[in-house]
């Protein structure tokens, strides 16, 4: 089995600082690393890898640097990476992003596409399912399990769609966004860490995907555009802050509570 | 020694030199302020007509103690009540002085590489401040970041980072002090070298609030390191681990900390947090953790370290990069205590020198068999220092033996040249073992020191020495 | 790959705002009456339509959908849609959309919207932003979508040049459209354009009972203050007298002491309940994020210099282990208005 998984650098949100002034983020503040989720997929890859034997591709578009990325998904344990790089991808909404990133892995083969449920850093939960719908492929997300079915087909499980949990087969070739519960990334070994210090990846730019014409992909392909970007200003309340004397603390949220019809 | 009662003249006066907000009396309320963390069956006696006073500087510091020498009524100082030997427990009524107020980070000399805090600073607060600086940073972690700088200074706290970076004593330049009679001194500098007279900043430190107040700390800070992991190596048993420490040690490839852990404290710990320990193989596992000035110094010291644990005959080594996957690691290190705190009854801090430390695991293991019950290892390895306990009964009651347990792994770790205490201190709880160790000549020479400095025996009476 | 150069586009050919209803075990989902509010100021500021596709199998309230505010409601109906399945569903969609040209698509940000969405985006080769949390018509009769961004550090405001113009929102984002008994009915059902997909079977569904921390009107919420995960007990029983639920920070779901279910913050849920208790939650962005907009907020730390107290309208600072049970044994007493 082939399995491509997605994977996208982010910076540490936690770490991220934002400047408010010129509305941008940061992202010398803070280390780059693999998207959260998209670790979950990469665990997920290596567990499948583990119980039925695969091929483990990870994938990522990005800036040179993002080549780290690819280098840590491969201590530990995936086979290959692919990295997607090119001044012209730059800009790119998420489906100029989908639209490029399908073009690559038109170009590969694939049974399985692994991604994250979402990225820690857009949000959109976008690129997966658009990536899915131009391969022309079904796709599942906020799956939490996953194994082989019959006929070349896989079983996922949804943590929830429309109020149930839903267990359903796809035809491969499919992609399936997980959610963090599938499992967590385990360590990489000492020694296959400083394998991947050294480790090449192909890297492909846009003339290396001839199905994709440059106004497909970054701020040309991408039918959205930011207009103005606006930093909200922080709702601060009226804080009643309370110390040492609970009493007064407890009677004040009685007060307010059955005011509210929270208590009677 | 004869001390007084706390009077109500007394209360008066000290509400008048800090203010009536911040004198607290009354038994219910003081009882917050009486105790440190050390567990509750071996914790000293205290003293509850005491009175929690919070100046908010240093001039009312001094008044404190000048009242405190009027009245002939003790003073214990209390930082963040993080240690553990009981230090901050009046054993007689006392005026506790609760250096919360005193937070002020006066100033981050970056030029110099120093900074300036008052006292009640928390190592939280200063490692927040020094994040604004980017490049700045202090590396001594005793690991609970509550704890006061005050309190860091007098106990001469250690911790993990100790490998690469010593004890606090290695840091401070200079502190302010108050004298047990209120008068101020400021000792030493932001100087490098300075070498008039005895070096009385250094005699303070490790003394436990039992020779002045320290006010204010003059403290050398770092340049950060921009690249940091941890490694798990996994041995099929502590020889070969503690051979591959002194290795280590000896490459130049000085870790940041090496710590060292019971294997099943790894895996119990581990999943009592929903986490799993991943290093399966072996018996013995240490956390080696790197910190490196680039990534490729780190690289470095990670492949010729990886090369030494190898030549140990480690198992398949674990590499942690990124900092969430350090922090579990060194999460499930420090919640261990979580695991097993309703287990133990008694807990202790012996070093020896860190080519024994391996015979003395093995054998502190072998003494606790001989009475049918276990010693859980918790260890500094590469300072050579162990924390290790003893367990209560099945039934929840402390054993017989407990006592005779306990001085023969003291026996066991004099055998080795070793001490009682390597980073807690002497405390309210070990006087006993401080005595039985010094020789009477240093002893004396220590007591004759508290004379000088505290003729009326007011600071922190029962550490150290029994109270008279 | 289906890349299909189109023509270009003429877009004044689209007209009008059309919302995508989802059914929930057999009932509507309320986010569409929030879309049809903020639908209906849209489509009356460019003078057009509004109104609302629903697949289902049954004609699930759709007269509701009609009653707060859409002009008409086409209910594609078939026993295929019985169960969620995004090729089939976003195929028949985008089949609608290509015949009706709306102006402006709107679909709920749940689950199964976020899923669906892109590939209806994808395969009209159109722009799409997701979790809105306002939109407007600018002078050109164009729709601004606004987004927050980094963590709500930023508001982006995004404009899409393609047509449909398609956004998801958030549940609770918006207030809902309220009934209007004397509006008019119109309702039409369509046949599917589309009716299997054999690629995908669904062999289970299973319920998982209504745990939707999002519709809690009282939520009490843990962090770091959480010692041990047996302590989040003490929340549960606070929760419990309140009728409420209780909801965790990141931080706990990182230590493994809660399921991310109840995670609320940036990358968990986002509430917005009468009443938030923030009980040892420091209050990092990530975690405002997801709770700020709630109604009337209260915070227990034992830092004072907590950022929550700077988001609460009421604080205590002090220990949650000694306070929180001390609300309990209160407000038990006191009985509270809700059945537990």
């Amino acid at each position: 089995m082939n399995i491509i998984v997605l994977i996208k650098e982010v910076p540490d949100m936690e770490k991220v600082k934002f400047d408010s002034e010129r509305g941008v983020v940061d992202r010398s503040s803070a280390p780059a690393e693999i998207n959260p989720f998209d670790e979950s997929a990469l665990q997920a890859a290596l567990d499948l890898k583990e119980r039925y034997g695969a091929f483990v591709r990870v994938l990522t578009m990005g800036p040179p640097q993002a080549k780290e990325s690819l280098g840590d998904a491969f201590a530990r344990g995936a086979d290959d990476g692919i990295l997607l790089t090119d001044r012209k991808f730059g800009g790119s909404d998420t489906i100029a992003t989908s639209r490029t990133l399908a073009a690559a892995i038109e170009q590969e083969t694939y049974d399985l596409i692994l991604c994250g449920e979402k990225s820690v850093d857009g949000d959109t939960a976008q690129v997966g399912a658009e990536t899915a719908e131009l391969l022309g492929i079904p796709h599942a997300y906020y799956v939490d399990s996953i194994e082989l079915a019959d006929e070349g087909r896989v079983r996922v499980t949804i943590e929830n769609l429309c109020g149930n949990r839903q267990q359903r087969t796809m035809k491969l070739p499919a992609l399936v966004g997980v959610t963090k519960n599938i499992g967590k990334l385990r360590l990489p070994s000492v020694s296959r860490k400083l394998e991947s210090i050294t480790k090449e990846f192909k890297t492909i730019g846009l003339e290396n995907l001839p199905a994709l014409s440059k106004e497909d992909t970054g701020f040309p392909g991408s039918p959205t555009k930011v207009a103005k970007i606006e930093v909200p200003s922080v709702e601060e309340r009226e804080s009643q802050i309370f110390r040492e004397d609970s009493n007064a603390f407890e009677s004040k949220l009685e007060e307010i509570f059955t005011e509210r019809g929270i208590i009677s | 020694m004869k001390y007084n009662n706390i009077t109500p003249q007394l209360v008066q006066n000290l509400q008048e030199a800090i203010g009536g907000d911040y004198v607290i009396t009354g038994k219910e309320r003081i009882e917050a302020y009486l105790f440190d963390e050390v567990e509750k069956t071996y914790r000293p006696e205290a003293a509850y007509d005491s009175i929690v006073v919070k100046p908010k500087d240093t001039a009312e510091v001094s008044q404190i103690m000048k009242l405190s020498d009027q009245y002939q009524v003790p003073v214990i100082v209390r930082g963040g009540a993080t240690g553990l030997a009981g230090g901050c427990t009046p054993v007689v009524d006392s005026i506790i002085i609760s250096m919360e107020r005193m937070n002020q980070i006066e100033e981050i000399d970056a030029e110099n590489m120093v900074a300036v805090l008052q006292a009640g600073v928390t190592l939280m607060d200063l490692l927040e401040e020094l994040e604004h600086y980017q490049r700045l940073s202090f590396p001594v972690h005793p690991g609970d970041e509550g704890a006061q700088m005050g309190g860091m200074a007098v106990t001469n706290a250690g911790g993990a980072r100790a490998v690469r970076h010593g004890v606090m004593r290695k840091h401070i330049l200079g502190v302010e002090a108050v004298l047990p009679n209120g008068e101020v001194l400021l000792l030493g500098g932001k100087l490098i070298k300075n070498n008039a007279g005895y070096n009385l900043t250094q005699l303070l430190l490790g003394s436990e609030g039992t020779l002045a107040v320290i006010t204010k700390i003059i403290l050398k800070i770092f340049p950060k390191d921009q690249a940091s992991a941890t490694i798990v190596a996994p041995f099929a048993g502590i020889k070969d681990a503690c051979h591959a420490v002194t290795d280590i040690l000896q490459s130049g490839y000085t870790p940041l900390a090496v710590e060292y852990m019971d294997k099943r404290l790894f895996v119990d710990t581990a999943e009592m947090m929903g986490l799993k320990w991943q290093a399966q193989e072996g018996s013995a596992d240490l956390l080696i953790i790197l910190s490196e000035r680039t990534q490729a110094q780190l690289y470095d010291a990670v492949k010729a370290i990886h090369e030494i644990c190898e030549r140990n005959n480690c198992l398949e080594c674990l590499y942690a990069g990124k900092e969430k996957e350090q922090e579990e690691l060194l999460l499930v290190r420090s919640q261990h205590y979580e695991l097993i705190k309703d287990e133990i009854c008694d807990s202790f801090d012996m070093a020896v020198p860190v080519s024994h430390v391996s015979d003395f695991i093995l054998n502190l293991k072998k003494l606790v068999k001989e009475y049918d019950t276990d010693t859980n290892i918790v260890a500094h390895i590469a300072d050579g220092n162990v924390h290790n306990d003893i367990l209560y009964l099945p039934d929840g009651t402390i054993p017989a033996y407990a006592d005779e347990l306990k001085h023969k792994m003291y026996e066991l770790c004099a055998s080795y040249d070793g001490t009682v205490t390597g980073e807690h201190g002497i405390g309210k709880i070990r006087t006993q073992e401080l005595s039985d160790l010094k020789k009477p000549a240093e002893l004396e020479l220590m007591k004759g020191i508290k004379k000088v400095f505290d003729p009326k025996g007011l600071m922190n009476p029962g550490t150290l020495f029994e109270v008279e | 790959m289906n890349i299909t150069q189109h023509e270009p586009q003429n877009n004044n050919e689209y007209r009008g705002v059309l919302i995508i209803g989802e059914t929930e075990r057999g009932n509507m989902h309320r986010v569409a009456y929030e879309l049809l509010n903020k639908g209906r100021g849209i489509a009356d500021a460019c003078g057009e339509n509004l109104s609302c596709l629903v697949l289902s199998t049954e004609n699930s309230g759709c007269e509701e959908l009609c009653k707060r505010g859409a002009d008409q409601v086409y209910l594609m109906k078939s026993p295929v849609f019985a169960a969620p399945e995004e090729v089939l569903f976003a195929s028949n969609i985008t089949a609608f959309i290509r015949e009706k040209k709306p102006a402006v698509v709107l679909i709920g940000a749940t689950h199964f919207g976020r899923s669906l969405a892109p590939r209806i985006a994808a395969a009209l080769e159109t722009g799409l932003t997701a979790d809105c949390t306002d939109l407007r018509i600018d002078e050109e009769g164009n729709l601004e979508q606004i987004r927050p961004a980094f963590s709500d550090n930023i508001l982006a405001h995004i404009k899409t040049i393609n047509r449909p113009q398609m956004a998801t929102v958030r549940y609770k984002e918006f207030r809902e459209a309220l009934p209007d008994e004397n509006a008019d009915i119109r309702i039409q059902e369509i046949p599917p354009y589309i009716a299997e997909y054999p690629d995908v079977t669904i062999e289970k569904i299973i319920s998982i009972g209504d745990m939707d921390i999002t519709d809690a009107e009282v939520v009490v919420a843990g962090g770091r203050g959480i010692k041990r995960q047996e302590d989040l007990a003490l929340l549960w029983e606070l929760a419990q007298v309140l009728g409420g639920q209780v909801g965790v920070s990141r931080a706990l779901v990182d230590a493994g002491m809660a399921s991310s279910n109840i995670q609320i913050g940036y990358s968990g849920s986002r509430v917005k309940p009468k009443v938030y208790i923030a009980c040892g939650i420091s209050g990092a962005p990530q975690h405002l994020a997801g709770m700020k907009e709630s109604d009337l907020i209260i915070a227990i730390n034992n830092d004072p210099s907590a950022p929550i107290f700077a988001v609460s309208d009421y604080g205590f600072i002090g220990d949650l282990y000694e306070i929180v049970p001390r609300l309990t044994e209160r407000f038990r007493k006191k009985g509270g208005c809700h059945e537990v």
